[in-house]
């Protein structure tokens, strides 16, 4: 959400609880903070709202859809005057996460089990000076470092707010620290960050013990945003090259359902010149491919390959890309 | 600056809030908290930067309460979000009386980060810190000048000293603590002096 249309006064009638009315009511911040936190709010509230009613086809106004923060300080869903269902034992459980910066507000919710979920959002504008000196470790400035020079300020913020998505997934914050949430890697085509834990963040969250954390960031216009979800303990079979392969076809018959083409795909099916492909198309694909497998890949990149050389892709050059990119060939992978 | 009043220092650290956030240094007193006057995460980065620059003091990067549940080791001072009655004891006593008093019954983490923003917390941390900070070279009298890092160096002799560090001192006054007024299993009364 960006910028606030109408009156704030209104907006908070429209969407808060009584208790969350109470809080703002005696929030004696400035204007500014007081507008991002009613923003924070009702996109959140908004998330969550969709989610309930897309996966659990449950409809609810926003005003009972209560936020409040544990004694930590972050968020919790409770749904007001809904009685714990039968089936389910209590309430769903969703996990939540808000972040505001700048007259903007980012809200991220799941709903799936054993799920931590974390977002940050930081104006480029509120970049300052050298804060690198104080927010890196020296291994993280040279990550920073080793960038073109026109990257670096913006990577640097990625990086800072990677941090933040980290500490609101562990629900405690950065208050064991900045170190204790070490940069290990960063890829710059796909804006995915590694965060690895160090003891004081683990002593805070100790289920996170040998795992590291990826945190997607990504630029939109003035805004750095950062987000994280990691669901415990899945951990699922690296897909075999014939897997892909089935999965692309599948995809790909669903995809052209509609279309005039009318062959049948198949794996040497040209996506451009044979599938009537736009660029369009090619990106709704390359998102649901990253949905599916959960892993950012350098499409970007592929696509741009293919517009230089002139050139088509077949399901099987698509297939292998894939199959390259889906990391390490351990048989497993963890599942982010 | 070892011998700054308590009214100098939030009138200097007031404006360097005011800089930071664009705002009136007059809006910054001594019982708002930085975050309602719009700090965000980065701004607090600055605002640490630049009083850690102008009152030549090295502050602490995480608060007394994770320094001292590092000490202590999980579950002794906060539980389930909640300070202990010995994570009470131990936060109270580094605290003035008034301030102790706004916290009534359970003391949930959320709430002591709070604290930890409000201005007169600042001021009294930056007061703290600025007693180690030496105005005159122990070796030949001269002025103190800041150097590279958190450093001082006389502009006399060239004598260098490293400043303390916020953190080591936060350490050192809880293993204090730790080792002469904590007794696991008792609950009598503890008296701790404030740094």
């Amino acid at each position: 959400m960006d910028g606030l249309a109408c009156e704030a006064g209104l907006l908070a009638a429209q969407i808060l609880s009584p208790g969350e009315r109470a809080h703002w009511d005696s929030m004696r911040a400035v204007e500014k903070r007081r507008r991002e936190w009613l923003m924070g709010r009702a996109v959140a509230k908004e998330a969550v709202r969709l989610l309930l009613e897309r996966d659990l086809h449950l409809h609810l106004a926003p005003p009972e859809i209560e936020i409040q923060p544990d004694a930590y300080g972050c968020p919790q869903v409770n749904l007001v005057g809904q009685a714990p269902s039968p089936a389910r034992g209590s309430q769903p459980r969703c996990a939540l996460s808000i972040a505001h910066s700048d007259g903007a507000a980012v809200a991220l919710a799941s709903l799936a089990a054993d799920t931590l979920v974390g977002v940050d959002l930081e104006g480029l504008s509120r970049r300052r000076e050298d804060f690198e000196a104080i927010a890196f470790s020296p291994d993280e400035r040279s990550l920073i470092a080793a960038l073109a020079p026109e990257l670096r300020d913006e990577w640097a913020l990625r990086l800072w707010s990677a941090k933040e998505a980290v500490g609101k997934a562990i629900g405690r914050g950065l208050t064991a620290g900045l170190e204790a949430f070490h940069i290990t890697k960063m890829e710059t085509s796909t804006g995915m960050v590694t965060v690895d834990l160090q003891e004081a963040a683990l002593a805070q969250y100790p289920r996170l013990r040998g795992q590291s954390l990826n945190v997607y960031t990504a630029r939109e216009s003035n805004f750095v945003f950062s987000a994280i979800i990691y669901q415990h303990g899945v951990v699922r079979m690296r897909p075999s090259r014939q897997e892909i392969l089935d999965y692309l076809l599948q995809k790909m018959g669903e995809l052209t359902q509609d279309w005039d083409y009318t062959d049948p795909v198949g794996p040497e099916s040209k996506l451009f010149t044979e599938l009537g492909f736009e660029s369009l198309d090619a990106v709704v694909l390359c998102t649901a491919i990253q949905e599916h497998y959960q892993t950012p890949m350098p499409f970007a990149e592929l696509l741009a390959e293919i517009g230089e050389q002139q050139r088509d892709l077949s399901i099987t050059e698509l297939t292998d890309f894939v199959n390259a990119h889906l990391g390490a060939a351990d048989g497993t992978r963890r599942v982010q | 600056m070892p011998n700054m009043t308590e009214s100098e220092v939030l009138d200097k650290f007031a404006q360097i809030v005011a800089k930071s956030l664009r705002i009136e240094a007059s809006m910054v007193t001594p019982d708002v908290h930085l975050n309602d006057l719009g700090a965000e995460s980065l701004d607090l980065i600055e605002i640490t930067m630049e009083t850690e620059a102008q009152f030549h003091i090295f502050l602490p990067d995480k608060s007394i309460l994770e320094t001292a549940v590092e000490v202590f080791g999980p579950g002794i001072l906060e539980k389930d979000g909640y300070l202990t009655e010995e994570g009470k004891r131990l936060m109270f006593g580094r605290m003035p009386e008034a301030d102790q008093r706004a916290f009534s019954g359970e003391v949930a983490i959320k709430d002591l980060q709070a604290y930890f923003l409000k201005v007169s917390t600042w001021v009294r941390m930056i007061q703290g810190l600025a007693q180690y900070t030496p105005a005159e070279c122990a070796e030949c009298g001269g002025a103190m000048v800041p150097s590279m890092g958190f450093r001082m160096k006389c502009s006399k002799c060239a004598q260098e000293i490293t400043l303390r560090s916020g953190e080591e001192l936060n350490r050192e006054w809880v293993r204090e603590y730790y080792e002469k007024e904590y007794r696991p299993g008792a609950d009598a009364p503890v008296s701790a002096t404030a740094v």
